[in-house]
Formats: structure tokens, sequence, C-alpha cells
């Protein structure tokens, strides 16, 4: 295995709840390379969510190794760890999570404003050639509220990608939309990939979205079934998952 | 930088707009800060008016008094007695001193104290001027207007006053003639009085008063002035002084009646207001107090108060009628039935007619009034130029008598009608000692030897009285204080001459300062440097042992001085429970928003966003509720601070003439309260909001994975 954007080795993560732990990974491994379009698969409660915080330098694994963009976490501090956020990673949530009081423009300039790098007319400039990307320039001045699922999606990606981060995480980002939206945001994050090399690791649980991938990571019960292609990976997931419908071609 | 800071006010702009109980905390900080600036600068517009109103009228900015005293100094009286202050005898040291610091202006010693002055009664004045008028006659001395008259106008004046006797004691009969109709109040009428009334009411009685004048007065001063129980005892309050510094100190001090007293004599200027209220007569009184109040806008017809003074003028004539001799009533009675068109022949009843006042005839009656009746009678008990004896207890227990003679009335420029200002009278410094009766060392030395001269008996205080009334006592009497009661000492005669001497002698400065007194006023070229000066005359003091001790104006006011400050507490608690109770929303409305924004704040974190930035959101976003609110609050109590100041705040009573220092009070806005309003909001918002804030520090950016709950 080369040393890849994100490196994980032997991560076992346990929560406690009161006296009983919680063993949400036991023993993952699992290496990332720059510019995969990977997707990590499993039924709920399989650690999907768990492995993604972990990626994501949220949360620190109880043992084993994360190495995200050359930095193991486990040695870094709270500050760190945000910096590390803020600068390598981008985050699209499954409920969207804009910030409801600011504007379209707003949101996506927010990464940037923490950061504090860019002149505000060179931060104009990326807030809405991203916008545009997704298709949202006509929307800037609109509050999230006023957007469709689909829409406040689209600026969640731009706002995850707004500061050119290495690694964008996405949980589930199409549980929350209805099919065909889900499909157009997917195929907005495949394009993205594909345009500018970044690397997508998105979670689900629906095989449709696991056709996206290059390469799908299998969970269950917290430990990685395998790593395989698409096709491979939806034909084990049918006689897992509930019943699967008529598998639709991606775009 | 910059720019984040935008992003956190637009954050906590917008979060206002969302929470509505953000309202709630908003009108309460906007009610808080507007009542703190709205009060608060009345407050202190009061307090600088009133400072104006005590530096101006008697404290000046500093009042020095001697450490040792048993009270502290209350220049306007304690729970209504003066306090008990230990006697300065170094005043020309201590000015000396004080005069060298820095700042200080003008010393101005003083000494506050009362005694009770008698207006003699009608009867007890006429016989006075009777006997003066005898005496002129017989070659016996006198005021200069009596003995330059000619035996015949002698003769008439007195002819006149019996006159007036005769009509007194017939009033007097007519009086005792009622009760004895009476069965209830027969009972209360001596026999003793009935039988005396009797005999001077005779033409035999009076027969006999070109034989023995003296005699016949004598009687009527024992047996009939004791009759009239109408004697008036004022209470008059007044401050020693050196009277050219007051002045000069004092400058809202203006006369009003009379002239100032000459510089370095003897002599009192009395309280115009007290000269007003206590020593008009109160008929001519209350009719001025019935004009104010209709000029005022009030009715006789309803008001109850003017009602009871219509009625009380109408029957309280006694005082004028007692003052008036048989020829003056008949030109009265003449004139009053002119001017009412009416029969009537008894004057009671034509002056009860005449006050019958009504708010149509108000003017009418008045005018009248002062046209035929005042130029006949004393309108005030006492007059400019007349000379008060005044008795007073020495502080070693002896009534000592002093003659001070009258130049004016006086008031304070816009306190002409606060009865805290204007209830002191103002009195030389000697006259003041005199009644005093504080013996200083040397004096007492200086009194020792005259009276070694003399061969005069030392009396000593235990038996004073003894010796004093004791036969053939001879006593020597001395300007200056001592312990003799000089009155009862020399004859009447050579009294008179030598109070003529004291009321014309003038007393160099040095006599001036030399001598005892109470307290002293400082005065100060700037107010501001009063805390300054004060540390500084301390310092003085116990270098040079002088034993003072020196406070503000508002210390020396006493309770009044303190007024301000209670209801400046009183505000302070007010202010405190209102923001108290903001804090205690905002702490729960600020930790219900937290809970609230879970998701955002983890979202927040995930992405990249440091703890710093999570507290300064929370924290601005009270903050500008706060100065947001506030700022309104601020911005009304301003304005309407601001518009009060245009036409200024009536003064509602003659009371608060003393703290509106004048008829209104012109309150001015400045910086002061503010600038603490906005400390205090400040401080309230961030104090609320710390442990919110904290909390929403402590969410984990995991949250943001979770979905709403
Ligand atoms: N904060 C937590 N405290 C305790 N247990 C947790 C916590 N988070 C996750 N778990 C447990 O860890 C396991 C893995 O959870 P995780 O959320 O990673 O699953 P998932 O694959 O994302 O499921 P889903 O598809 O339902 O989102 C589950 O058994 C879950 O109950
Ligand atoms: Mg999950």
């Amino acid at each position: 295995m080369s040393n890849g954007i994100v490196t994980i080795q032997d991560v076992e993560k346990e929560y406690s709840l009161g006296a009983t732990v919680v063993k949400a990974l036991r023993g993952v491994s699992l290496t990332v390379e720059k510019g995969e379009f990977i997707s990590i698969a499993g039924p709920s409660g399989s650690g999907k969510t768990t492995l993604l915080n972990l990626i994501g330098c949220v949360d620190t694994a109880t043992r084993g190794d994360v190495v995200v963009a050359g930095k193991n976490t486990a040695q870094l501090s709270e500050r760190q760890l945000t910096d590390l956020r803020l600068n390598t990673i981008g985050f699209i949530f499954q409920s969207f999570n804009l910030v409801s009081v600011l504007s379209v423009y707003q949101n996506v300039e927010f990464p940037l404003l923490l950061q504090d790098k860019l002149s505000s007319g060179e931060r104009k400039k990326r807030v809405e050639s991203l916008l545009e990307q997704v298709g949202l320039n006509t929307h800037m001045k609109h509050r999230p509220n006023e957007l469709s699922g689909g829409q406040r999606q689209r600026v969640a990606i731009a706002r995850a990608l707004v500061t050119d981060p290495l690694i964008v995480l996405a949980d589930e980002p199409t549980a929350n939309l209805d099919s065909q939206t889900g499909q157009a945001i997917l195929d907005l994050m495949k394009s993205l990939n594909q345009q500018k090399g970044t690397t997508f690791i998105f979670s689900t649980h629906d095989h449709k979205v696991m056709r996206y991938a290059n390469a799908v990571v299998r969970l269950a019960d917290g430990k990685i079934l395998g790593r395989e292609s698409p096709e491979l990976a939806v034909a084990h997931a049918v006689g897992m998952d509930a019943p699967a419908a008529p598998v639709q071609a991606a775009s | 930088m910059i720019s984040r800071t935008v992003l956190l006010l637009r954050i906590a702009f917008r979060n206002l707009m969302v929470s509505p109980i953000n309202l709630l905390i908003g009108a309460l900080i906007l009610f808080g800060t507007l009542v703190f600036v709205l009060l608060g600068g009345l407050l202190d517009s009061l307090s600088r008016s009133m400072e104006r109103s005590v530096v101006g009228s008697l404290a000046g900015h500093i009042q020095i008094y001697s450490a040792a005293s048993k009270d502290d100094l209350a220049l306007y009286g304690q729970f209504g007695n003066d306090s008990d202050l230990k006697a300065i005898t170094e005043f020309p040291k201590i000015q000396e001193a004080i005069s060298k610091i820095d700042g200080v202006q003008m010393v101005v010693p003083m000494g506050v104290s009362g005694a009770l002055i008698t207006s003699g009664n009608i009867i007890d004045l006429t016989l006075e001027r009777l006997r003066d008028l005898v005496r002129a006659r017989a070659g016996q001395g006198g005021r200069e207007e009596l003995t330059s008259l000619s035996k015949e106008e002698l003769d008439a004046q007195i002819h006149a006053e019996i006159l007036h006797l005769r009509q007194i004691i017939k009033v007097l009969r007519g009086d005792a003639d009622r009760a004895m109709a009476d069965m209830l109040s027969a009972r209360a009428v001596d026999p003793h009085n009935l039988e005396a009334l009797h005999r001077v009411e005779k033409d035999e009685f009076w027969d006999g008063f070109e034989a023995d004048p003296l005699g016949t007065l004598e009687f009527l001063e024992n047996r009939i002035a004791p009759i009239v129980t109408d004697t008036t005892l004022i209470f008059l309050r007044y401050v020693g002084t050196d009277l050219d510094k007051f002045q000069h100190s004092f400058d809202r001090m203006k006369v009003m009646k009379g002239q100032a007293v000459p510089a370095g004599q003897r002599g009192m200027l009395i309280s115009d207001l007290i000269h007003e209220e206590q020593m008009k007569l109160k008929t001519a009184r209350r009719l001025d107090k019935i004009k104010d109040a209709l000029a005022n806008g009030r009715v006789i017809a309803t008001d109850d108060e003017l009602k009871r003074f219509v009625k009380e003028n109408r029957s309280q004539t006694r005082d004028i009628v007692l003052q008036l001799d048989a020829l003056k009533t008949a030109e009265m009675v003449k004139a009053l039935q002119d001017a009412l068109g009416s029969k009537e022949t008894e004057l009671d009843h034509l002056l009860s007619a005449l006050l019958d006042t009504t708010d149509e005839n108000f003017q009418k009656r008045y005018d009248l009034f002062y046209a035929l009746v005042t130029p006949r009678v004393r309108l005030y008990r006492v007059n400019v130029g007349d000379v008060l004896t005044i008795k007073a207890f020495t502080r070693s227990g002896y009534v000592r008598n002093v003659n001070v003679k009258v130049y004016g009335t006086f008031a304070f420029s816009g306190l002409e009608k606060s009865m805290l200002a204007g209830s002191t009278s103002l009195m030389d410094l000697m006259s003041f000692r005199d009644l005093y009766g504080y013996l200083t060392a040397d004096k007492a030395e200086e009194l020792k030897e005259i009276q070694k001269d003399t061969g005069a008996k030392t009396v000593s205080r235990e038996n004073a009285e003894a010796e004093l009334f004791g036969e053939g006592a001879e006593v020597v009497a001395e300007a200056t204080p001592g312990i003799i009661d000089p009155d009862t000492a020399i004859t009447s005669t050579g009294r008179r001459l030598r109070e003529d001497d004291l009321i014309k002698r003038v007393y160099s400065q040095k006599e001036l300062d030399d001598g005892v007194m109470l307290n002293a006023a400082v005065m100060l070229k700037d107010a501001r440097q009063i805390d300054r000066v004060i540390k500084e005359i301390q310092r003085v003091s116990d270098e040079q042992n002088l034993g003072l001790k020196a406070v503000s104006w508002q210390k020396a006011s006493g309770l009044l001085g303190q007024i301000i400050n209670v209801f400046r507490v009183l505000l302070f608690v007010a202010v405190a429970i209102i923001f108290f109770i903001a804090m205690i929303i905002i702490n729960n409305a600020m930790m219900m928003a937290t809970i609230q924004r879970t998701q955002v704040i983890g979202t927040m974190r995930a992405i990249g966003a440091q703890r710093g930035l999570i507290l300064a959101m929370v924290l601005i976003e009270s903050v500008v509720l706060g100065v947001l609110f506030g700022g309104i609050g601020m911005l009304t109590g301003s304005g309407v601070l601001g518009a009060m100041a245009m036409k200024g705040i009536a003064a509602p009573n003659d009371v608060m003439y003393f703290f509106f220092s004048g008829p209104r009070l012109i309150p001015t806005v400045t910086t002061g309260p503010l600038v603490i309003a906005l400390v205090i909001i400040l401080f309230v918002t961030v104090a609320s909001t710390f442990i919110p804030a904290w909390m929403a520090t402590r969410i984990s950016p995991l949250r943001a994975m979770q979905a709403d709950e």
C-alpha cells in the first residue's frame, strides 16, 4: 500500500455508553489515493459515519493510526485538528447544515473568512465561480430556506469546495433528497472530482449511489468486508439491504 | 480579521431578528437604560442645582469646623436641632493658613444659632410708646424723634395713645362680656381680670393719668397687658458672619427691603421669606397668598385652602381692630363704608365684609385693603430700622438679650420662595458672639481688669442669679460676651445710650476676625477642586495643629445633602433589579439559543471554526442586542432630557425651589450617565452570556454529523 492521501491502519473506535462499550469500528485499514471518488457502503450501524468522522478529523481513533494529508491525527491538538479540517477537508452533510441566517453567498464565503487568506476581491471571485459551477450564481442573495433541498446541497458542495480542499467528505449526501435530485447532486460531485481532481469520500447504503463511485468500501459491523467495484458491491449489497429497485445506469 | 468581525456582527444581527425573546430582552435593556439615563440625568441636574443652592446660599464649597465638636456639622439642622459645635477661637491663624492653599478664594467665618424674638402684643407696644412719650415730655431723654417734639405735640400724641388704649380696652371688655354670656366659657374668665377691665374702662381711671402717668402705666402693664394673649414668639434662625465677606462670597444674595448692614457695623438682615411669612400681618399675608394662587390658576370657589384663607380673614379681624385708636377707627369706618357702600358702623363687621373675597371681586378688594387698611396699621411686626431684642441662651447657660438693628431683608436670587434657603437670617459677628456668650481667654482677662478697676463683684455662675437680682448688685457690662447679663445690671437710660453707641460703632477687620466662631465657609475658585482642597486643609490643619475638620458642602448640609444620594441609591437599586432580571432572561435565552443552534455551531466547528470564534459569536450577539437597545434607550433618555431642558421643569412647590435652585430645573445631558450606562450594558450582556457562550465552545464538531433532533 502506497502513502495515500488518507491512510488508516488497524483502527478501532469504541464508544462507551455508561458501563457498556460499543465497538463502532473493529480493526479497519484503508488507503484512499488522491483523486479517488470512493463510496463507503454498509447497512445502518455498520460504522460509516464513524469512519468518515475519523477521516474528517472531527473525532480520533481509540486505537490505530489515522493519517490525513501526511498528519497523524492522534498527535494533533484540538486547535491543529480544526486547522487541518479548515484547510484540507471539505464537508457535505446529509441535512445540508447551512447557516440559515446567512445568504447563499455568505454561506459559501464562510470557510474563506475562517481561513482569512484571501482579499475580499479574491474571495468574491472564488465564491462566484464556485456558485456558477454548482449552477446557483443566480441565487447568491437567497437565504437557504428559500431554496429546494437539491439547491441547498449544491450550496453545501460549493462551501465544501471553496477552500480547494484535498478531500471532500460526504455522509449520505443524497439521503434527504429524492432520487432524481440525488442523482443530479452525485453528477455534480463527480464532475467536480473529474475537473479538479479533488478526492471525494462519501457514504451511502443506497446501491444507486454506489454506482457513481470508482470504488466501494463495504462495511459491516465495524469491519471492512472489502474494496470492490461498484457493480460487485451492488450485487453484494442486494443480499443484505432492502429489496433493490431496478438498477439505473449512471449518467 | 475585520471581515470575520463583520461576519460575526452580521450573524449576531440576523440571529436577533429570529428570536422574539430578544425583543423582550431588548425592551428590558431599553427600559433600564432609559430609566438610568433619564433619572440619572435628572438626579445629576438636581444635584448640580442643589449644589448651587447649598453652595450659594450658606455653605460655600467647603465648611470647616472644630474636629473636637460633639456633632457633625449640619448647616440646615439635623432632626430639628442645630449641631453642637466646639467654638473656634483662632480664626486669624486659620484664615491665614487656609487662604494660602491653592484654589481658595475666601474664608467666611460663621456661626449658626437660633433665638426667640418676641414682638410684644399690641397693648405692650402701645404702652411702650406711651411711656416713651411721657418720658420725653418730662425731659428724661429718649429717642431723638421724640425729644425734638414740642410739649403740645407730645401732649397730642399722648392723648391719641390714650384713646387707642381705651379702644383696646373696649374690645377686650367686649370679648370678656361675650365670654360671660356663654355659660361654658364664663368659668374661664378670671374675675380678677374682669375687675381690672371694669376699673380701667372708667373715665375716673384716666382722669388720674396726668397726676401719676407712670403709676397708671404700671397698672396697665401688670394687670391689662397679660389679658391680651396674642404675643407672638418668633423663632429666628440666624447665621452670625462677617457680613461684608458674606455678601461678596455669596453673590446670589440680594437685599430685598432696606439696605445692607453698613461695613463693620452691628446689625442684621432678616430673611425676606421669614419677614413675609411670620412677621407680616396675617390678613395681608393670606391675601398675598390668595393672590399668588389665583395667578397660578387656582380658584377660591373650589379650593379648600383658599376658602379657609377667606374664612380666616373674615373672622380674624381683631389683629387690625386692636391696632387702631378711636380716631383711626372712625376714619377707617368711614373709608370702608364709602368703598363698600355700606351703612354698617362696626369696624370688625366692615372688615369682615371687605375680606369676604370671591374670585370675582378679589383684585378690587385686595387693592382696597392695601389702600385703606394697611397704611393705618403695622403691616409687619418687625420693620426695617427696628431694633430687635434677641433673647438667647448663652453657652454658659444664661439668657442674654442683645439688641440688633434690622437694616433690611434679603433673599438668594432664585431661592426667594424656598424655606430651606430662606429660613436663616444674617447677623453681624459681634452680635452673634454676644449672644453666643463665649469668653475667650484674653477677653476674660480684660473683663477681670475692668472689674477690679471699678470694684465690681465677680459673678460666679452658680450664684449669678442671686447676685444679679440681689440688692444693689453692681456689675460691669461689656460689649463682648461675658457670663454677666448686662441688661439686668445697667439702668435703662444707660443701657439705651450704650446700645445706641454699639449700634453706631464700626468694628475693624481685626476685631471681627479676633473672636469666637463656630464654622467657616471656604469659597473656591473652581468647584471641581473640592476634594483636593479638603485634603489640603486637613493636611495644613494637622501640620499646624489647628484641630479642624473640613467637609464638602454636601456633607455640611447634613441630611439634606444626602437626599440626592439616597435617590441615587434607589435609582441604582431599581436599575440593578431591571438589569438583573435582564441578565437572567439573557442567560436563559442564550442557553436555549445555544442548544437550538447545536448543529449549526457543530457545523461551523467541523468546517474549521476555532472555539474562540464560537465564543465571540455568542458574546457579540448579546452585546449587539444590549448596545442596540441600550443605545435606543440612551438616545430616548437624552432626547427626553433635552426636550425637558428646552422648557425646564417647573418646581411643583416651594420646597423644590431649593432643589431646583430656582423656579425651574433645566436638566442637562452629560456624558457621565451615558458612559456608565454603556459600561453597565457591556457588563450585563457579557456576564449573562458567558456561561452559554462557554457552553457553545464545548459543542463538538461531531454534532454536525448528527441529524437534527
Ligand atoms: N456517539 C456515539 N455514542 C455511542 N455509540 C455510537 C455513537 N456514534 C455511533 N455509535 C454506535 O456505533 C455504531 C456505528 O455507528 P455509525 O453512526 O457509524 O453507523 P452508520 O453506518 O453511520 O449508520 P447509519 O447508516 O444509520 O447512519 C452504531 O452501533 C452506533 O450505535
Ligand atoms: Mg451514519
